[in-house]
């Protein structure tokens, strides 16, 4: 090893400048990391292909400003120099250097990093009175010239670089070294790259812009931030309040809320959030951004707005409608910006003509309502009008009243399906690439012609329950992955055993492996209107972890011994197994069994074959398995009742599913009591297992909470029931579930539906959490009412269930101690898992719910409300706003506002036939009931619960998503012959919806383009690689959607 | 025999320290804090982890003391002096009847640092360190041969870049064999910290400064007795048996140089006596 020495001059604290001396060691022995090598350096690690083209080296500046192109993976064989690497680290800041190490840390791009500095022969020291940037350039062309002549030149390498001096002077210096800029680069040999020069252009204007506007400009619009020390300080002292910024979407222009972040014991005071009031108040923070708050003093304090507002009105003053003041103050400093990819829409060419001046700059309008126009500078500003584009901000001077950001890809068309899906997976950073060839090649191989087999040496291992037990699986028809199977049987002491398996996920997914890493980042299978996107690839979710009848499986079991007649737990083991299971059974057939009816045994088709004497000792077998199984399941979920499990309404419009072939089916008209049975199953096995590894890592156990509601959140449902006559008791879980069971009006069944939907909204979410993240008090799950809970059963489509399995596994398998306690997360990292996965969460479910929405919109969209009969519905009351009241349609599951007060400020009136009209009047609001009283001296009264008729529009919006609005068209319950019907046909109605909006956007396609229909058919059968999710799946589904606040955006 | 391992256990951790070690508040812009360990397996200033820095040194660098040696470690250069062993000087009462006395005394240069800085009356720091070379040489040097005399070591650092106090040992170490004083065996010091989970040998005063542990070993290697062993800032136990393993390792290294060094310097002196 060499040791020369790098003098610094560095500036000191004081300012005086400090002369450093550092070491430098350089070494023959730094790798080339090439598969090229012909030398003998080390090959571990990521090695760069040789079956490229060329090598790439770009310089300081272009890994600075460009690296979002370098990021494109059809761009390979980068060789990141180190010392470009340091001018990233030093000049860019953590964030970027973060994405840089990121990169090159990821297996599927084609880049490595060469520590040129530390090399013998291709480090060059500064010399004196020369330039940083002259030195690095300079070093990185002689460290590329180096690895050229290494490589014996094998490759040719290419210098890219913005510097137009280098170019001239090394361009011509070494053959096989090309030193081009990162235009001609892109133009020369990625001609074909289209996104890449868009993207390139893009940056490439805005740092222009930049440029030229620090020069002028300095009228400041914002005051600017407080320096972090300044924060932090703050924060510590009190003075400031941290938490995260909330936009409110109605009133995006105004109004946003601070949500406080643990918040400290002195401001017991201050317990609800703090308002932020105006774009000045606000100060550059973004929606979702950690911010430090200042509070105002208290004359200033404001009222939120109760009234309902239309997101195109802009903020006009409207202080006779707010509420009472709350704190209200003014954010003094971002802690930590939540910047991500937004989906912007250009402005049509009318309104880019208005905005005029410098056409330069375009500001677009973000999908999300909550983030702020964008200011873009781009040349395509016209081509981009009738897309859906993707954008990044950069930054917000200031002086600006926008941001600055730059164009990154186009999505789509507005209007179209597939671009309005594409939107909708952006805004919730959801990345669902199809699974790469490296991940696929960890899989273990399975084909119709050659199954996959049990290995024997994994057979000893685990305890053989193909002979002794008879395990079966319940699930929906056409059900492909079924993850959980059970079993019951007497055991030779009289006493019963009950089993819960689930698929071993986890020995097929390797922890660290790219699958695994895959499936962290995706958290869950997301789960679209008319799509999904798994989280493990079909290989693993449909054959060989799903566990079909009459194939083996790996499987974890948990088994309980029951005493014979009171059912009462005496011993519980978990264990890894080896199972067939019997008979794959649908649940109308296990139904059936059970109500004794034998015409669905022929529905069997493990039976079929078989003489008649088995067949029905078979089959009696089976019937007494079920009806143990359901009678075991009634009594455990009795005593759960009778500590308050909840039973919640969740919003129907859930149950949709992904399937378009057969929907009749998979959505039962009355709910059976199977699906129960099968579901009290899955809790009693998450909830011994939550018990078992809570025990075990009594710190790092990954369990699930659903905290307590605030009793203030109940306020509205109680005064809703009580306009009914209801009195609800929200003290403790168990009241509340007794007092929501009375709440039953006979005659109108959707009161009891719509305060059950009421009473979820007051709760908070269940969440992941860690064990050794909060104390021992606050692991309770409210809904279940259970003391720890955790979910294990579903280890194919949530990653959650996936830690579960591993921390299982390590609780119980003590022999193999060494490598598997290696794989458990430690506290700290496993609370930052369960931030993910609660975060992934939430976004599968907006997901969800947008394209639900999206869904309603397009089927709405292409109706006349005038003359079409479905677009008249009768609708629920259900709240009470200034101006309006909102509205809960029944037929196809819609909550929606319907105004009493339109823009020109007429107010509703009925006539004789009480059909409504618009009027000259005033409104009066009451605590149940508004009255809107019109100059001629008419009035009218809508009360809670109220049954009127709206017609549905589709209130279309060129910039954001598709909105439902509803309009008040007669005061009195929608009146045709076949509302029952579509009462009753209401599952079949959603359902259908869908079919028809996707068909038709289909066939929308296939007019536009033959050739990418081609595309589409085969992205439908890359990512709904199964045929429908399971029932229960559904069921437990809905029981978690239930927790979920669905309509937190009707709310204003 | 009594005393021959001393384990030295450090203070708590002084708030005077932690300040001085914490890593330097108000970065320029929101420049990236620098990482001990690249993802590539280097350290900043181009060493991997378990490599020493550039040791060089020479013994018998002047003729009035009766030992002395100079010792560079990287830019961490000391000097060490060794008078004695001679009879008490000053108060003869501190004169101990079963062994030497081993007196120590360590200070700076005030050239030593980036800014020039004076102590005159050396500092609190200073004391401590000269408290654990006293220590250290007790374990190592064969005080019972010299019963009611004094043995007097001065260090002096001339350039400071991390890892003071295992120069000035090394330094000492060779200064003692200068004077012909018999020990047991070589003390070689060296230290060692943590990048996340990767042990790193013999930091430098960029990796001191970054705020890691810091754990400072001082080794007979021949007998792998330790004669003092040193923690700084909170280490997970888990982790404690990597970092000792590393800085062993690193001792072990040392002894290898020290012992060229001595046997090279043995030579030269044979040499000159003639046949």
């Amino acid at each position: 090893m060499l040791r020369t020495e790098k003098v610094l001059q560095l500036r000191g604290q004081q300012g005086r400048s400090v002369r450093v001396v550092r070491e430098h060691y350089l070494r023959p022995d730094v790798p080339c990391r090439s598969a090229l090598c012909r030398a003998a350096c080390p090959r571990d690690g990521k090695l760069l292909s040789d079956d490229v083209t060329h090598y790439v080296v770009p310089d300081c500046k272009v890994v600075q400003d460009y690296l979002e192109i370098l990021e494109f993976p059809e761009l390979k064989g980068i060789i990141f120099m180190q010392t470009a690497c340091q001018a990233v680290q030093h000049q860019k800041g953590r964030r970027q250097y973060n994405k840089l190490r990121n990169l090159v840390k990821d297996a599927r791009h084609d880049c490595i990093v060469f520590a040129n500095e530390f090399h013998q022969h291709s480090y060059l020291p500064r010399e004196k009175g020369e330039s940083m940037d002259k030195w690095q350039t300079r070093s990185i062309y002689n460290a590329a010239v180096w690895y050229y002549n290494h490589c014996l030149g094998q490759m040719p390498v290419v210098m890219v670089t913005e510097d137009e001096d280098a170019i001239r002077q090394y361009g011509n210096e070494t053959e096989g070294v090309f030193v081009i800029s990162f235009k001609n680069y892109l133009d020369n040999f990625w001609p074909d790259l289209k996104a890449a020069h868009e993207l390139f252009d893009s940056i490439l204007q805005t740092r222009r812009e930049r440029e030229s506007e620090s020069q002028e400009n300095n009228g400041k619009e914002y005051p600017e931030h407080l320096p972090v020390e300044i924060l932090e300080a703050g924060i510590k002292s009190g003075r400031y309040i941290q938490g995260t910024l909330n936009v409110n979407k109605h009133r995006a222009q105004v109004e946003a809320f601070v949500r406080l972040q643990g918040f400290g014991s002195k401001e017991t005071e201050l317990q609800s959030d703090i308002l932020i009031y105006g774009a000045r108040a606000r100060n550059r923070a973004i929606h979702g951004d950690v911010v430090a708050v200042e509070l105002l003093p208290l004359q200033e304090w404001k009222g939120r707005t109760v009234a309902l507002c239309e997101n195109e009105t802009e903020d006009k003053a409207l202080a006779d409608t707010s509420g009472d003041p709350m704190p209200t103050g003014k954010v003094v400093g971002i802690i930590q910006k939540n910047w991500r990819d937004y989906v912007v829409t250009f402005p049509s060419k009318e309104e880019s003509q208005s905005q005029g001046r410098n056409a330069q700059k375009v500001l677009v309008t973000p999908w999300d309502y909550r983030i702020p126009k964008i200011r873009i500078s781009t040349q395509q500003a016209e081509a981009l009008q009738e897309y859906r584009v993707v954008v990044r901000i950069d930054s917000w001077e200031s002086t600006s009243v926008y941001p600055n950001g730059h164009f990154v890809r186009v999505l789509g068309k507005i209007g179209d399906l597939e671009g309005e899906i594409a939107a909708i997976l952006v805004e919730n950073s959801i990345c669902v690439a199809p699974f790469s060839e490296i991940q696929m090649s960890e899989m273990p191989t399975s084909s119709s012609k050659n199954p996959w087999k049990v290995n024997p040496e994994e057979e000893k291992k685990r305890l053989d329950l193909r002979d002794t037990h008879l395990i079966f699986s319940i699930d929906p028809k056409g059900c492909e992955d079924v993850d959980d199977a059970l079993s019951v049987r007497t055991l030779p002491n009289g006493n019963l055993e009950l089993g819960v398996h689930i698929a071993d996920v986890t020995h097929f997914v390797a922890a660290n492996s790219y699958t695994d890493v895959e499936a962290r980042a995706r958290a869950t299978t997301y789960y679209l209107a008319d799509r999904r996107y798994d989280m493990l690839p079909s290989v693993l979710s449909a054959d060989i972890c799903s566990l079909l009848s009459g194939v083996d499986r790996y499987a974890v079991s948990v088994l309980w011994e029951l005493e014979k007649e009171s059912y009462e737990m005496l011993r519980v083991c978990y264990d890894k197994t080896i199972i067939r299971s019997a008979y794959k059974l649908v649940y109308e057939a296990a139904q059936g069994l059970l109500d004794g009816d034998t015409n669905v045994v022929d529905d069997i088709p493990e039976l079929k074959n078989l003489d008649e004497r088995t067949k029905q000792k078979q089959l009696s077998d089976l019937v007494w398995a079920i009806s143990k199984l359901t009678n075991i399941a009634r009594h455990v979920r009795a005593k759960r009742d009778s500590c308050g499990a909840l039973e919640l309404e969740g919003v129907e419009i859930r149950v949709q599913l992904d399937d378009k072939n057969n929907i009749h089916d998979l959505i039962p008209k009355q709910p059976l009591e199977v699906h129960e049975t099968v579901a009290e199953c899955m809790i009693l096995a998450n909830h011994w297992v939550a018990k078992k590894i809570s025990e075990h890592f009594p710190h790092q156990a990954l369990l699930r909470q659903h905290p307590p509601p605030r009793q203030e959140f109940f306020t509205e449902l109680r005064e809703c029931a009580s306009a009914k006559g209801f009195s609800i008791d929200t003290r403790s879980n168990k009241a509340l579930a007794e007092s929501l069971d009375k709440a039953n009006d006979p005659l109108d069944p959707i009161v009891n539906k719509l305060l059950r939907s009421m009473a979820t909204h007051a709760m908070s979410n269940a969440v992941y959490f860690s064990t050794g993240s909060c104390p021992k008090e606050e692991f309770h799950h409210y809904g279940l009412a259970l003391e720890k809970y955790t979910h294990f059963t579903s280890p194919i489509r949530r990653y959650a269930d996936i830690v579960v399995h591993r921390l299982l596994m390590a609780a119980t398998l003590k022999e193999t101690k060494g490598d598997v306690k290696d794989n458990i997360f430690s506290n700290k990292d496993l609370q930052e898992l369960c931030r993910h996965i609660n975060n992934r969460n939430r976004a599968a479910q907006r997901a969800q719910k947008q394209s639900t929405e999206l869904f309603q919109c397009m089927y709405f969209k292409d109706k006349t409300p005038e003359t079409d009969e479905r677009c008249v519905a009768d609708g629920v009351i259900y709240s009470i706003r200034t101006n309006g009241v909102l509205v809960f349609v029944p037929r196809y599951g819609i909550k929606g506002a319907a105004y009493m007060k339109n823009k020109e400020g007429l107010v509703i009136a009925c006539q004789g036939d009480k059909s409504c009209e618009w009027k000259p009047g005033s409104l009066h609001r009451f605590q149940n009931k508004i009255t809107s009283t019109t100059t001629t001296g008419e009035s009218v009264t809508l009360s809670l619960f109220d049954h009127i008729t709206v017609k549905i529009l589709v209130q279309t919006s060129r910039c954001h998503a598709d909105t439902i609005k509803l309009e008040i068209t007669r005061n009195a319950p929608y009146q045709t012959s076949d509302t029952e019907v579509s009462q009753k046909n209401f599952h079949v109605v959603k359902s259908d919806l869908v079919k028809q909006v996707s068909q038709s956007a289909e066939a929308a396609q296939r007019a536009q383009e033959k050739a990418r229909v081609d595309v589409i058919d085969e992205d439908y059968q890359e990512y709904c690689q199964t045929k429908g999710a399971s029932l229960y799946q559904l069921l437990e589904e809905i029981r978690d959607l239930a927790l979920l606040d669905v309509s937190a955006d009707i709310r204003t | 025999m009594p005393g021959v391992v001393v384990l030295s256990l450090p203070p708590p951790p002084r708030a005077v320290h932690a300040g001085s070690r914490s890593p330097p508040r108000g970065r320029p812009g929101n420049m990236a804090a620098p990482e001990l360990l690249s993802d590539e397996g280097y350290r900043a200033d181009g060493r991997r982890p378990a490599e020493l820095r550039k040791v060089r040194a020479r013994m018998g660098v002047f003729a009035q003391a009766d030992g002395s040696a100079y010792i560079e470690q990287g830019n961490t250069k000391a000097l060490a002096v060794v008078y004695g062993p001679h009879e008490m000087r000053g108060s003869r009462s501190k004169a101990l009847p079963d062994r030497a006395l081993v007196n120590c005394q360590y200070s700076m240069a005030t050239f030593s640092t980036g800014e020039r800085r004076r102590r005159p009356h050396g500092d609190r720091q200073a004391g401590e360190l000269a408290l654990h070379l006293k220590q250290t040489f007790e374990a190592a040097i064969l005080t019972r041969l010299y019963p009611r005399s004094q043995i007097d070591i001065y260090v002096q650092i001339l350039q400071a870049d991390g890892g003071n106090y295992c120069a000035c040992v090394n330094a000492a170490t060779l200064a003692v064999m200068d004077a012909g004083i018999p020990m047991r065996d070589y003390v070689c010091a060296c230290s060692a910290g943590l990048a996340e989970d990767t042990p790193l040998a013999d930091l430098s005063s960029p990796e001191e400064a970054a705020g890691g542990p810091r754990l400072v070993l001082a080794l007979l290697p021949a007998s792998g007795q330790i004669a003092l062993l040193q923690l700084s800032a909170r280490l997970h136990q888990e982790r404690l048996e990597a970092a000792l393993e590393a800085a062993g390792q690193a001792c072990r290294a040392l002894h290898a140089v020290l012992d060229r060094v001595v046997r090279d310097r043995l030579r030269e002196v044979t040499a000159l006596l003639g046949d």
